[in-house]
This record gives structure tokens, sequence and C-alpha cells, in this order.
């Protein structure tokens, strides 16, 4: 209630000088970004007081601070901070692929393929489905053909499947929580995100084959593009990872600043050479993790996890900020069936994954609580519908508002699921279950 | 497509200047700490070469367009400063401290200002640069600039030598007291030179000023309140870096200093919070980033001066030094502590560094005032100049006495 009343004041003297000032050197961003931070942060505290994930906290200050709703936060301060935000994913990616380690994907590679194949071909068919059979309640669907009505309906399919590997980073980060779900989950989203632009990109090849795009200037697809944009970010990673580890073994100094010049460096060259900017980093970190000496590699784990801090806060403060909420208001007689189809789909693609991958340990725990880690979408996922936007501009646009909504569900929701089944298979720390299920050594960003 | 081309030319800018800015930081850093705890070398001034050689007026690896892009990182490393030299100003110590030592420090910083006002004042006019009200301006902000040291020479010799004593203590003191009185200069300054008032009545002097001291007291106050206990390091650093914006962009919003509103917001915090060291160990943990970040861009944001700049500048450095040496022996001589503290320890406090540049940018950023190339390119000069040197210009004053 205190942090809500000073918030309240320090709204009150932003008024009080609003008409004094000339907003020079970008004097209003400045002070948009700094309510934000601190409405974040008292979200984020009131939050952690109601055992609720920290992040739904950031997000819902967004939301409330954000052009939805009281608009503090407009517009075009959301596009002055959007390089805070790639800084971000890129920080979350390098520390997400570092917590990849050669030896346990070796070991829990092939159930977590098997897992991913069987949840997102489940929950791919299932919101195609549920679209095709609710055609006429759908507006980019109503009145079209069969042909159109399949095409559009896999297309937003492809998008809708999309993980959040910025939620769970950041809550393993926030409850420092390790054990079997935590560690499967994360491999599960980590490579789901690889495997979701090339089945977008497929999907959107496919879909302008059966309903050619009309009068956008719209770039053909090529395969060598897709090869590039994946392969290229697996080289290119792999290159940056090899200097961060040169560094680590010769020079190792200032790895805070190091580490936020690694994030920005990777997403200024993947946007240079055209590839993915989340698998560039993965890679450089998963390189960096496993070919550094162990307390090399742990230094820079911990100053990425120190920097990526007060990141998670502006990151996700700044997702809220962006939740369509007018989209969310209007299509809720859908969107709300469609989230509950979703989750129910990735809840069954994820029991059906574990009996084909056979797995024994720690089996009842992923059965019950593993699909929760996969219900949160963010940032990634309003990228992919971008893309899509742009490919189709009038359908695109009428995809991409209900895909938003449905992201500001499964947002809000996603990360709560996902905390109580952290809590509930006992791998946050200080649950006296902890100690029987845990049997892997917990990473550095799990316990900074 | 020239909107691709365009987004690809920037693109390849900003990984130039990450190369650039890299590999001249590891150099720099590696080099200079070998040299410094070698030689006793203060590192710093070599980031701000890099800068200028980055900047528009020598590679254009770093553009104006860029450099203006960055423009709220660049308020933010101000306002860090700002806050770093609130947080020295902590009660507890500053009670323990003898009176005396805040009258030698004090008086030194004043009689630099009023010296190097005066002589500037003279040269500016007399030169028929700038008008006679500008002339003040100008000479104004040069003496501001004037009246501060660096203590980054006595972080090094701390670190490497361990020093401590009577002298060494007020050097400490006078170094914060010059501080403090030049960002409070520089923001009554500013405030009396403030032309943007969209109301009905114009706000006066002592009203702008009252708002500068205001912004940062009150963000510090309502910051103490929202924190409450003090959260543990990575919480408490989010909070700060929330609470800095929002005073520093306050301040910048209003045309006023963000340094004299964010040291009121750390002298606030310091003394409310219940555990003052992790507050500063808070600070002090991203302090070398923000200065690194300042150092660049201050390089590239400079620009040659007209010649007709260059004898008051060269006058500023001059006069400077030989201001602060005299007047510190004049103020030890009215203590009665000459005899004890040496003839020229004032050479001790030559060094300039973190607070001369963010006093000349800030200086800069004002647009409407006169001379803003000259007072930064003096600032700039002064700290190339003594920054190096001033830890081995601490050492051999602290030998003598």
């Amino acid at each position: 209630m205190r942090r809500v009343i000073v918030l309240a004041l320090l709204i009150g003297c932003m008024h009080l000088i609003a008409p004094l000032g000339s907003g020079a050197y970008g004097s209003r961003a400045l002070l948009a970004f700094g309510l934000l931070i601190l409405a974040a942060y008292a979200a984020g505290e009131l939050a952690d007081a109601m055992h609720v994930p920290k992040l739904v906290g950031y997000i819902l200050a967004g939301v409330a601070f954000g052009p939805s709703a009281m608009n503090f936060v407009n517009t075009s301060a959301v596009a002055d901070l959007q390089p805070v935000s790639s800084l971000a994913i890129a920080l979350i990616a390098f520390l997400a692929g570092s917590e990849l380690r050669w030896s346990e994907l070796r070991e829990r590679g092939g159930v977590i393929t098997r897992i991913l194949t069987a949840e997102l071909l489940v929950t791919l068919v299932a919101v195609t489905l549920f679209l095709v059979v609710l055609r006429d309640h759908v507006s980019f669907l109503r009145g079209t053909g069969t042909v159109e009505v399949v095409a559009f309906s896999l297309v937003f399919a492809s998008i809708a499947i999309v993980h959040s590997p910025a939620v769970t980073i950041a809550m393993l980060s926030e409850t420092r929580a390790s054990g079997p779900v935590s560690r499967t989950s994360l491999g599960v989203v980590l490579i789901s995100d690889v495997v979701v632009v090339l089945m977008l990109t497929a999907v959107l090849a496919l879909a302008r084959v059966l309903v050619p795009p009309r009068g956008a200037d719209v770039p053909a697809l090529a395969l060598s593009a897709v090869a590039w944009e994946v392969g290229g970010a697996v080289l290119v990673g792999a290159v940056i990872g090899a200097l961060v580890t040169v560094y680590l073994r010769f020079v190792r100094r200032e790895l805070f600043l190091f580490a936020i010049m690694i994030a920005f460096f990777g997403a200024e060259v993947s946007a240079l050479l055209h590839i993915e900017p989340l698998l560039t980093l993965i890679t450089a970190g998963f390189v960096t993790e496993n070919f550094s000496l162990v307390e090399h590699g742990n230094a820079l784990e911990e100053a990425m996890a120190r920097a990526a801090a007060p990141v998670f806060v502006v990151f996700f403060a700044l997702a809220g900020a962006q939740v369509a909420l007018r989209e969310l208001a209007a299509l809720w007689p859908l969107v709300l069936p469609l989230a509950v189809v979703r989750g129910g789909a990735i809840w069954a693609g994820c029991r059906l994954g574990l009996r084909w991958g056979r797995v024994t340990e720690a089996a009842d725990a992923l059965r019950r609580d593993l699909w929760t880690a996969l219900i949160p979408q963010a940032g990634v996922a309003i990228g992919l519908a971008a893309v899509v936007a742009r490919t189709y501009p009038h359908r695109g646009g009428q995809i991409r508002a209900l895909f938003l909504a449905l992201v500001a569900v499964n947002q809000a929701v996603g990360p709560v699921l996902f905390r109580r089944a952290l809590d509930r298979s006992g791998e946050i720390p200080g649950d006296a279950a902890a100690m029987e299920t845990d049997h892997h050594a917990a990473s550095p960003i799990l316990q900074p | 497509m020239p909107g691709h081309s365009l987004y690809l030319g920037t693109v390849t800018a900003a990984i130039a200047l990450f190369i650039a800015v890299g590999a001249g930081y590891l150099a720099a850093h590696v080099a200079f700490e070998w040299l410094g705890r070698r030689f006793l070398v203060v590192s710093g001034a070599e980031y701000l070469v890099l800068g200028i050689l980055l900047g528009p007026h020598v590679s254009g690896i770093l553009g104006a367009s860029l450099v203006t892009q960055l423009d709220p990182v660049l308020t933010l490393a101000i306002a860090w400063i700002g806050l770093t030299v609130g947080t020295q100003f902590e009660l507890n110590r500053l009670v323990a401290t003898p009176a005396r030592d805040f009258r030698i420090g004090f008086s030194t910083s004043v009689l630099t200002f009023v010296v190097v006002v005066g002589l500037e004042l003279a040269a500016v006019h007399l030169g028929g640069i700038t008008n006679d009200l500008d002339a003040l301006i100008v000479a104004s902000g040069l003496g501001v600039v004037a009246v501060s040291s660096s203590d980054a020479g006595f972080s090094l010799l701390t670190n490497v030598a361990g020093t401590a004593g009577r002298l060494f203590d007020q050097l400490r003191v006078s170094t914060m007291l010059s501080s403090l009185v030049a960002i409070t200069l520089l923001a009554l300054l500013l405030c009396w030179v403030h032309v943007r008032t969209p109301l009905s009545r114009p706000l006066t002097t002592t009203e702008w000023a009252v708002v500068s001291i205001a912004i940062g007291a009150l963000g510090g106050t309502l910051f103490h309140a929202f924190l409450g206990e003090t959260p543990e390091r990575d919480r408490l650093f989010v909070a700060l870096v929330g609470g800095i914006v929002m005073v520093s962009g306050a301040a910048t919003y209003l045309d006023l200093s963000p340094l004299l509103s964010s040291l009121c917001f750390g002298l606030v915090l310091v003394n409310t919070t219940s555990s003052p060291q992790e507050l500063v160990a808070t600070l002090t943990r991203v302090a070398r980033p923000f200065y690194f970040v300042l150092l660049i861009f201050a390089g590239a944001a400079w620009q040659p001066v007209l010649p007709t700049w260059i004898l008051p500048i060269a006058l500023f450095v001059v006069a400077r030094v030989a201001v602060t040496v005299g007047g510190a022996r004049l103020v030890a001589r009215a203590n009665g502590t000459l005899q004890e503290f040496g003839d020229d320890w004032g050479i001790a406090l030559i060094g300039q560094g973190r607070v001369a540049l963010a006093l000349g940018l800030s200086y800069l950023r004002q647009g409407h005032l006169p001379g803003r190339d000259a007072v930064f390119t003096a600032a700039i000069l002064s700290v190339l100049l003594t920054e190096f040197l001033s830890a081995r210009a601490i050492r051999s004053v602290l030998v003598r006495a």
C-alpha cells in the first residue's frame, strides 16, 4: 500500500512539472521509463508477497501504465525502449544457452525431442481444428472457402504453438528452482524456439501456395534463406561463443560490462546477417558453457544473471505495456476457449511425448507439471505474428489481433501455473521435497 | 531498397562501434591497469581520447545521430556521478570530521571559482568575443569546472599503498567539497539563465533553484518511503535505477542540472537508509561502466572550437592549476596548517576527472548558453592533462608532508 501511495505521489509530481518543461534530450522517455521500473518493482514485490511470480507483477504494471490503460508510457515511449527489450532477449538467450550442457543433451536429447514433437503436433492439430470448427465466429475465416480456412487456421496455429524462453528463464532465475521439471522444461522450450521458426516458415510457404498473398510487397520465401537463418545462427553463435571463451581464458575482466556488450553485439550481428538472434545467442551461450573452464563459465554466467536482473523487470514491464487489452476485450468469447484448447493440447502432447520417450525418472512430476512451463507466451511470439501480418496485410492484421489477445491470456496465466507446478514438484529451494527429487547440481543462474 | 540500405548502414555502424569500443576498451584497460599499478597512472582519459577518435570530427564511426540517440544514457551516466557524489555526504561521517577541514576545503573551492571567473571574464571581455552578459556566463561556466577535483587518484593510491593520515583526510574532504560546490554553482548558473518559462509568470532564479533541490530531495524521500527496509543488492539496484532515472529525467525535462538533483537524491538516501554501505556498494558496482560510457560519448560529443576561444581555454588550464595550488597555500596559512601540509599541498588537488567532465557536458547540453564548446573543451583538456598524474601528485605531496 505504501508503494502504491508513493507511486501516486510520483505521478502527481509528474503532472505538476509537466507544464514547466521542454522534454529535451529524451527526458520524456526517461521519466516514463523510471516510472515504469518503479511501478514494475512495486508490483513484483506485491506479487511475491501473494506467492504469485514477480514477473506477473511486472507484466501487470506494464499493462496498467501502458498505452492500453493509463497511457503514462505511451506508444512512442514503448518504441523508444525497444532496444532495452532486444538487449533483454539477447541476455536471456545467452543465459539459456549456458544452461545447456553437452552431457545432459546427450543423455536427455532423445526424450526432449519426443516430448517436443508430440506436444507441437498435438497443439498444432488441436488449434487448427478448433478454428476450422468455429470458422463462422473467427473474423479472418468468416465467409472464405475451405482451402483458405485450412491455410489461415494452420498459419494461426503455427504461431499459437510458440512458447516463451524468456518466461522460463526468468521464472527459474527468480525461484532458483532445479530438478527434472525445470531442466526438462528448459530443454523443451529452448529447442522449440528453433523448431517453431522452421515450422512457421514451412506453413507460410504452404499457405502462399494455397492462398497467394495479394497487393503487398511480399518477398518470396526461399529455402536457402531459411537454412541460412538457422544454420547461420548456429555458425555465428559458435564463433561468438569461441571468442567469449578466449576472452574468459586470457582477459576475464569487467565481466558485467562484457556480458552486456556480448548481448548487444550478438543482437546487432544477427540483425545485420538476417539470422535468428535467439538461436545465435543460445548457441554462443552453449559453446561458452561447454568449452570454458567451469569457474570461468560460472563467473560470466553470474555477471550475466546480475545484468539480467534489472533487465527482466524492464523486459516484462514492456511486454505488459504491449498487451492488447482492446483486442482482448473484443475477442474474449473466442480467446478464452482457444486458450483452454491450447492448454489442453499442450497437456495431452506432453503426456504422449513422455510415454513415447519412456521416461521413468521423476515421471509422475513430469506428467503432472511439465505442460505448465509451455503455456506462457511473450516477445518472440509477437514478432512471429508481425511476420504473418506482413505476409498477409489484411487477414494477417486480424490474425495478429486474435493472437495478441491469446498472448495476453497466456502471459498472465502461464507464469502462475508454472510457479505452482515448481512449488508442487518441490524444485524450489527450501521445499523439503526438493531434497528428494533434485538429483542435478544447481547451476549458477539458478543459484546466483 | 533504400530503406534496407539505410538499416544496414546503421547496423554496420553499430557493429563497427562495438568492435572499436571493445578493442579500444580492452587495450586501454589491460595496458592502463598495468601502468596504473606500476607507475601510479590514473586510467580514464584514454577513453576520452578514444571517444574523440570515434566521434564525428575524426573517424565518424560514432555519428552525431547515434550520439543523439544515446542522450538518455548520457543523462543517466551524468546523474549516476551526481548520485555517487551525494552518497559521500553521510552525516555520521561528516560530524566526525573536524570543522577546520570543511573550512579549508570550502574556502579553497570558492577562492578557485572567484579567481578563475575573474580572470576568464577579463580574457573573454577584453578579447571582445561576446557581450558582457555572455562573457560573465561563459566565465562562470569555466569557473565552475575549475572548482572540481578528481577523487580517482585517492582510490588508486588507497588500493596500491593503503595510504592514510591527516593530510590524506584533508584532501578527501577538499575533493568532496569541491564536487559539491561545483555542482551547486552549475545548478545555480542554470537556474539564473533559465529561459523556458511557458507559465503566465516566469519563475525566478530562486524558485528554479528550489525546484532543482526539491526534485532530488523529494525524490529521495519518496524513494526511501518506497523502498522501506533496504532490500538485497540486486533488488536495490533495480529500484535505484528506477529512482535515478526518474530524478534525472525530471531535471533534464525542466532544463535544470541532473547533477544537483541526483546529488540531493543520493544525499537523502545515504542518510535515511539503514545500511549505507550496501547502497554505496551497489552504486560503485556499476559506476565504472557508467563512467566509461560518459568518457566515450563525451569524447564523441566534442567539437573543435573557434580560434578566438583558444586563449581563454589555455588561460583556464594554467590559471586553474596556479589558483588551486596558490589558493590552497593561502587557505592553509590562514587556518594555521601550512606547516603541517607543506607549501604545495594544493598540487594534490589539480587532478580533474569524472565530475569535471559531467559539469562540462551538462553545460554543453544547455542549447541556449554561450561558449558551450569552449567550456566543454576546457573541461576535456583539463581532464586529459591532469587526471593521468593525479595519483602521483597526491603521493608526492603526502611524501613531502
